[in-house]
């Protein structure tokens, strides 16, 4: 059957009209469906699709107990109570709860903070814990809100902070371990993509749904033993106190591996409040960060350089002056009047005169000048053996390299190079010259420093990080000699150690450059020394400083030493030789 | 005169095939084609609210495993409290100050036994 309509009937109209509506309808769905297809479904997508990050646990930092690893930082769950003023209705019992819940972590303008209606947001307390997360929410409080935060706790106190580091307002670590391997702490965010309800309920609707896991940080365990850490720090505050120093550190580490087993520095702070620190150089881990002139502990190398080359034995002699001339300008020893005429170099490291030193220096060049060959072999042993002016690698964030003047330098002359031999004319670290020092005590290996012990899984079992690797740097022959040496010197200048084990070390006391000049008015004390009982069990090395404050190696440094080296002998159960 | 016409059909044109029944049935309900639409209707009516119900079922687990998820965190975060508090327990300075701690004296001698 054929609609035949007659033209301008109003059938005709109508249905011209209804295919001219239909035409529209058409022409718009294209437009929308077709040509604005993308933007439409993007529209859809960010109403419907959720992007939620699902946060990665930061990684927790175990310090040893013995052989046992002990949590030092945590992650915890705090909240953040806040309030819509303008939702909330009953002023009064909303602040007497959090007063009464929160105590110390509520802000101290409640009243006024809720009176602003005006505002949709105030935070009401920080830091409050779960439990009292759930006592404020079991007041139901209109217009109260919670929002979740994980924070570092440190059940430990301010130990080993300088060594730990914290995590900013970001979740970024700074400074110390936190600072050197954020990477391996922080993990990696995992994604949730979902369509969601209403409430933010993932539904499993749809395909475009991603579920990506979190990756959590790694646990990570330090060689740092905090019962030896804790006594370390007294001891270092003791020392202090006695002395009337104001700056201090204390690196102690075993010279058979290079594991760092305490650090401690003096002032210190609260890693959680590091906000409140006034002094941003508290952070600093002084042990690693700040180089300085060592004295003349550095008088070990020295020796340990002149006997490897051959030049020197501990009982090849010298004629002392109590001065000595180098290229013009005059080096002294602190003494001008004592062990004078034909002396040994075992009695000048013992004596720690500063003329056998230059003598060793010039006996590496043609035997009365340090010529550029002295200067070159001084360089090679202090800079490419035993590591000074480079970085150790130590996982510590702020790592110094030092200072050390090359003799191809302009400034890297003779008289340069005498001042270096006893320690001055060059800027290193404590981890450097300790680390340095280790290899005289375990055959001539150098061990690169470390405070990873390795990483501990869910259930604490520990899994020890690869050894780093060792170098020769010196002969063993060489290195029994220098220990030896080392050994008669404390011996010799009346050290009080427990009886039955082999204890030995060198004193510094090193002048501070002020205005390009040395003065005698401030001075470094240092105290670089090991123990134990057959083999070296550990390495201790005490620096104290002050302002306008004369300080020596023996009578400030000598005593921590001497005081924590006592205590590691029992902590380690080492037993004495038979007398 | 009359003829008869032989047609040629060959087996593929057949009805049937070898080794099978040339009997066929015809039902004699006859659905005309409103009968048709309506039955095709109600089919799509019938599989939309097939899948409405596993839709809505799977919503339900989504629901349920939301809760569960819940439940997790609020558990491991009563864990991670836990294990800050035996922390705190077990602290340095904690067991120092411990009233076990303070009755202790220091030791007069230490022997080691050689063997």
């Amino acid at each position: 059957m054929k609609l035949d309509l007659q033209t301008g009937s109003r059938s005709r109209i109508l249905a011209i009209l209804i295919l001219f509506i239909m035409a529209i309808f058409v022409v718009r769905l294209f437009y929308l469906q077709i040509i604005e297809h993308g933007k439409y479904v993007a529209m859809a997508n960010s109403e419907q699709l959720k992007r939620l990050t699902i946060p990665a646990t930061r990684g927790e930092i175990y310090a040893m107990d013995g052989t046992t690893p002990v949590k030092l930082v945590l992650n915890q769950t705090v909240y953040t109570v806040f309030a819509d003023p303008h939702v909330a209705t009953d002023d009064a019992k909303i602040i007497d709860t959090i007063r009464r819940v929160a105590g110390g972590n509520a802000q101290p303008n409640l009243d006024g903070l809720l009176k602003n209606k005006d505002s949709r947001y105030e935070i009401l307390a920080k830091g409050v814990t779960r439990a009292q997360a759930e006592m404020i929410k079991k007041e139901n409080l209109s217009g109260v809100g919670f929002q979740a935060q994980s924070q570092r706790v440190y059940p430990e106190g301010q130990l080993a902070s300088q060594v730990l580091g914290f995590v900013n307002n970001d979740g970024v670590g700074q400074y110390g371990v936190e600072g050197a391997l954020n990477d391996q702490l922080k993990g990696t965010d995992g994604l949730l993509q979902s369509v969601t309800d209403v409430n933010n309920v993932p539904l499993t609707i749809g395909n475009k749904n991603i579920d990506k896991p979190a990756v959590n940080g790694q646990n990570i365990a330090l060689t740092i033993d905090r019962n030896i850490q804790s006594y370390t720090e007294q001891a270092l505050a003791a020392g202090l106190k006695r002395t009337g120093a104001t700056n201090g550190s204390v690196l102690v580490m075993d010279p058979q591996t290079g594991k760092v087993l305490a650090m401690a520095n003096l002032p210190t702070y609260d890693p959680s409040h590091y906000g409140d620190v006034q002094d941003a150089a508290d952070y600093l881990n002084d042990t690693v960060s700040v180089p300085y002139e060592a004295g003349s502990v550095i008088k070990s190398l020295t020796v340990a350089t002149g006997i490897d080359k051959g030049v020197i034995t501990p009982q090849s002699t010298y004629d002392n002056k109590g001065t000595i001339d180098v290229d013009g300008t005059t080096i002294q020893n602190a003494s001008l009047t004592e062990v004078l005429g034909t002396q040994t170099m075992q009695t000048a490291l013992t004596w720690s005169l500063n003329t056998g030193m230059v003598t060793v220096a010039e006996r590496l060049g043609d035997g009365s000048n340090i010529t550029k060959q002295a200067r070159d072999t001084i360089y090679h042993y202090f800079h490419d053996e035993f590591g000074f002016g480079q970085l150790t690698g130590i996982e510590l964030a702020g790592e110094s390299p030092g200072n050390i003047i090359s003799p191809d330098d302009p400034d890297g002359g003779a008289v340069r190079y005498s001042n270096m031999v006893f320690g001055q004319g060059m800027d290193v670290t404590m981890i450097q010259t300790a680390s340095a020092f280790s290899s005289l005590l375990d055959g001539g290996v150098y061990h690169y420093p470390t405070v990873v012990e390795g990483t501990v899984g869910g259930d604490d079992s520990l899994t020890e990080a690869a050894p780093k690797p060792t170098k020769q740097v010196i002969k063993k022959t060489t290195a029994d000699q220098v220990r030896q040496m080392l050994v008669i010197d404390r011996h010799d200048n009346g050290a009080s150690d427990t009886p039955g084990y082999t204890i030995g070390g060198k004193t510094g006391t090193s002048q501070a450059l002020i205005n390009g000049k040395y003065v005698f008015n401030q001075t470094t004390g240092s105290y670089l020394g090991f123990g134990g009982d057959d083999t070296p069990r550990y390495v201790i090395m005490v620096q104290v400083s002050g302002k306008n404050m004369a300080l020596g190696g023996a009578a400030d440094a000598g005593p921590i030493f001497t005081d924590i080296s006592n205590w590691m002998l029992s902590y380690l159960k080492l037993a004495p030789k038979a007398q | 005169m009359s003829y008869q016409r032989n047609y040629y059909s060959s087996r593929r044109q057949q009805q049937w095939n070898r080794n099978q029944n040339t009997v066929a049935f015809v039902s004699a309900v006859k659905l005309g084609p409103v009968a048709h639409t309506v039955l095709i209707a109600l089919m799509i009516t019938v599989l939309g609210l097939i899948y409405l119900t596993q839709a809505t079922r799977a919503t339900g687990y989504d629901y349920q495993a939301q809760k569960i998820d819940d439940k997790i965190a609020d558990l491991s975060t009563k864990k991670a409290d836990l294990e800050v508090e035996n922390a705190r327990l077990t602290a340095l300075e904690t067991v120092q100050n411990s009233t076990v701690a303070r009755t202790m004296t220091p030791p007069t001698s230490t022997d080691y036994v050689r063997e």
